[in-house]
């Protein structure tokens, strides 16, 4: 059909409006192929590998925003805001000795030093020793400063064991093995040869400026039967006194829960496949783990089913940003959770503070910076470079931590008296709905408005 | 308490930062050195000797006991009837002569700063894991993923190991007078291993730095490893080492072979086209 039958004819004395020409070659634009995914496959087959990102998640998974809390009404006795007392007052490991004990349910996660600066890791401790919380040192070996500033403190042992020291391990407050995290589970951890400086690569006792990308096995026990001996032998070198905690990327997660367990840690930290990471392939972040929403249900689960609720402790992190996600978090079975990407945006990550140019440094705009991989952090926070480190406050940012951290567990207290708890730790998964029908079958709770939770046989709820 | 300081956090901390002691890193700032005590680590004499029985006593009680004794000043201590028990002698961070008249289970003085262990019998996995300084000695045979990242230290082992020996190594000797099994000094990163037998798959695959010797055969490289030149200086320095521990090169130190890192993994980004095929 040509274009001049199709136009409509106008009415006498109405003058002829001129329609743009239609582009008949115009069939829209490939789903599969999309303008970016042209990009990146142009860039590898330049580069010849994976490309490498830091920053959180790119990808929309159900996740926390599909669920809501329903709060108390007539049905519900809700607790006076900002008076009457909830507790929020974190116990982790309660069978051990010296237990770890949080004045809020949230902690600052293992970031290594060398992904990060040293500014920002004593920034850190400052400002979770302020808000009663603990950190955890991640790869790479304790920096004094660090253990100094941190009244709490998780030393991590991690595949790798790069600055691994018994010592140290002496002066934890608990010991987090890393078997997995939620970015890139089943990988190793990645630093990129631009952040192995002479300082960092000594710590490690790698050659400085090599590509150091992690064994993603442990080097001294392969199976969950060498690792419950493991755990016995840190327990043996710790004098039994101080939590044991295993960090896990969220994968099957009902079925290592359970294995985990049977290794008599203290605690169970499940990394959801939200998680951030300093650097890591971008397809791995991408597309690997399972939902937050759904690996806290199913850790739970676990740990019900083999009766270890109230013994071992469970611990989220991945994709964590305000009180609403924290408390959603202990609603469906965390004791308590741990931030990362979040904790180092309150440093400044993404601010366009004045110092920094972000669209000739990092070529993006403020806000849409993902390169922490490259070391050229325009902060300060995720850098070694000696003038970038200095675009990073301690002092300052120490307190911007404090409050952010604080902001959380006030916001999270905000939810469970709302939802008539007295304590952080009562809120439970009846206090939710899902809004999505996959966010119902992942969390197991019924969907708004109904009774009907998606995937269980009867439709009721779990 | 030395005051903690909170401003001129640019300059502090790290730019102190020194390696000293045994092999431990004292990161500190003398000025603020009360800040960190080691605990668990005692000051002993070699001179006060002791002795007991662990036939019947739990690992835990095992290494409560040789704490103890520790704290009393011993610097000699002998265990009879270690059992295998995993574990045994772990963390350890002083000097200290320690003997297990037996054979110890897995882990068994894993994670250890000084002592010099002698071993009577065997070791299962993991034996002297993270070790720092010191030397461990076996007369037998030990299993899998000896001396894992060993750290500082000699781990002599006068039988044959397991798989995955000296993975993960980041410093110290690891003196195998047996064979080895496959994946032996996999990520290696620092240090030195001599196997005096033979070894198999995999030998040195990934690693990243350090030397492995051979007297015998194996049966392939690892990824990134390769053949290098003996020096003077090696076969200066193995003949003294294993002189050390009583023990010989089967054909003499001038015909053991040396494996080190090709370092084409260092970065793999620079790597041409056709090397990119090394890791597939
Ligand atoms: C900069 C950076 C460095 C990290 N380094 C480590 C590490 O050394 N060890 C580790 O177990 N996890 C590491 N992680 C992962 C975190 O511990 C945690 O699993 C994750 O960040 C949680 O997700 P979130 O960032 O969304 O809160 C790192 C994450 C970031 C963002
Ligand atoms: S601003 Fe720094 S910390 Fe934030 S994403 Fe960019 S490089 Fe990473």
């Amino acid at each position: 059909m040509s274009q001049e039958n199709t136009a409509a004819k106008a009415a006498p004395g109405v003058e002829k409006k001129e329609k743009p020409e239609r582009d008949i070659h115009n069939l829209g634009s490939s789903f599969i192929f999309k303008p970016n995914v042209i990009d990146d496959i142009h860039v590898k087959a330049e580069l010849g590998r994976y490309r490498m990102r830091g920053f959180s998640l790119f990808k929309k998974i159900p996740h926390f925003d599909d669920l809501t809390f329903l709060p108390g009404t007539l049905t519900r006795f809700v607790i006076e805001g900002y008076r009457e007392k909830c507790e929020t007052k974190t116990i982790l490991g309660p069978r051990a000795k010296r237990p770890m004990e949080l004045d809020i349910p949230v902690y600052i996660t293992g970031m290594s030093f060398g992904a990060l600066s040293y500014e920002a890791k004593t920034a850190l401790a400052r400002g979770a020793t302020m808000a009663g919380s603990a950190t955890c040192s991640g790869e790479g070996g304790m920096i004094p400063d660090e253990r100094r500033y941190s009244e709490k403190w998780f030393y991590q042992l991690i595949q790798s064991r790069y600055g691994f020291n018994p010592h140290h391990a002496r002066l934890a407050d608990a010991i987090e093995f890393f078997i997995g995290q939620g970015c890139k589970v089943g990988m190793g951890g990645h630093l990129m040869g631009q952040k192995v400086t002479d300082q960092v690569a000594e710590m490690r006792s790698l050659p400085a400026g090599i590509d150091q990308r992690s064994p993603a096995r442990h080097p001294d026990w392969l199976g969950p039967d060498d690792l419950a001996l493991k755990v016995e032998e840190v327990r043996e070198a710790t004098n039994w006194e101080i939590p044991i905690q295993l960090k896990l990327g969220a994968a099957r997660v009902y079925d290592d829960v359970r294995m985990a367990a049977k290794c008599e840690p203290d605690c169970i930290y499940i990394d959801g496949m939200e998680g951030g990471t300093g650097a890591g392939p971008h397809l791995a972040t991408e597309d690997t783990g399972v939902p937050g929403i759904a690996a806290i249900r199913q850790a739970r689960k676990a740990l019900d089913d083999v009766g270890k609720t109230g013994e071992i402790s469970l611990i989220y992190a991945g994709g964590i940003r305000n009180g609403a996600d924290l408390a959603k978090a202990i609603a469906l079975g965390a004791d308590a959770v741990a931030i990362g990407h979040a904790a180092l945006i309150a440093l400044n990550c993404n601010k366009d503070i004045e110092e920094a140019d972000f669209p000739n440094e990092m070529g993006v705009e403020a806000g849409y910076c993902y390169h922490c991989h490259t070391g050229r952090c325009p902060v300060g926070v995720t850098t070694q470079d000696p003038q970038l480190r200095k675009r990073l406050n301690p002092d300052e940012a120490a307190e911007r931590v404090y409050n952010f951290l604080h902001t959380l567990a006030v916001e999270c207290q905000l939810f469970a008296r709302a939802c008539a708890k007295t304590n952080v730790h009562s809120l439970e998964p009846e206090d939710l709905a899902a809004l999505t029908m996959e966010a119902s079958s992942m969390a197991q709770v019924p969907m708004a408005g109904s009774q009907h939770t998606v995937g269980r046989p009867d439709m009721t709820r779990y | 308490m030395a005051e903690l300081e909170s401003r001129d956090s640019h300059d502090m901390g790290m730019h102190d930062e020194q390696l000293a002691g045994r092999t431990q890193q004292i990161f500190f700032k003398p000025s603020a050195e009360e800040n960190f005590t080691y605990p668990g680590a005692y000051e002993v004499d070699f001179d006060k000797e002791t002795e007991f029985d662990a036939a019947d006593m739990s690992n835990k009680d095992v290494n409560l006991k040789i704490r103890d004794l520790m704290s009393q000043g011993y610097g000699s201590i002998t265990i009879r009837n270690p059992g295998a028990k995993h574990s045994l002698g772990v963390c350890i961070l002083n000097r200290l002569q320690l003997t297990f008249d037996g054979s110890l289970g897995y882990f068994g003085c894993g994670l250890i700063d000084g002592p010099n262990v002698h071993i009577k019998g065997r070791v299962g996995w993991s034996c002297a894991e993270n070790m720092m300084a010191g030397t461990v000695v076996i007369e037998k045979n030990a299993g899998s993923t000896f001396g894992a990242a060993l750290r500082g230290g000699d781990l002599v082992c006068k039988g044959d190991v397991g798989s995955r020996s000296g993975i993960d190594m980041k410093g110290g000797t690891i003196i195998v007078g047996g064979k080895t099994g496959m994946n032996s000094g996999f990520m290696m990163q620092r240090g030195r291993m001599v196997i005096l037998g033979d070894a198999g798959q995999n030998l040195g695959d990934s690693m990243y730095d350090g030397t492995i010797y051979i007297a015998g055969k194996y049966e392939s490289l690892g990824v990134d490893a390769v053949e290098s030149e003996m020096t003077q200086t090696d076969i200066d320095w193995l003949e003294k080492k294993l002189s050390i521990y009583g023990l010989k090169a089967p054909n003499g130190v001038e015909n053991v072979r040396k494996i080190v890192s090709g370092k084409k993994l260092w970065n793999y980004d620079n790597l041409e086209p056709s090397e990119k095929k090394l890791i597939l």
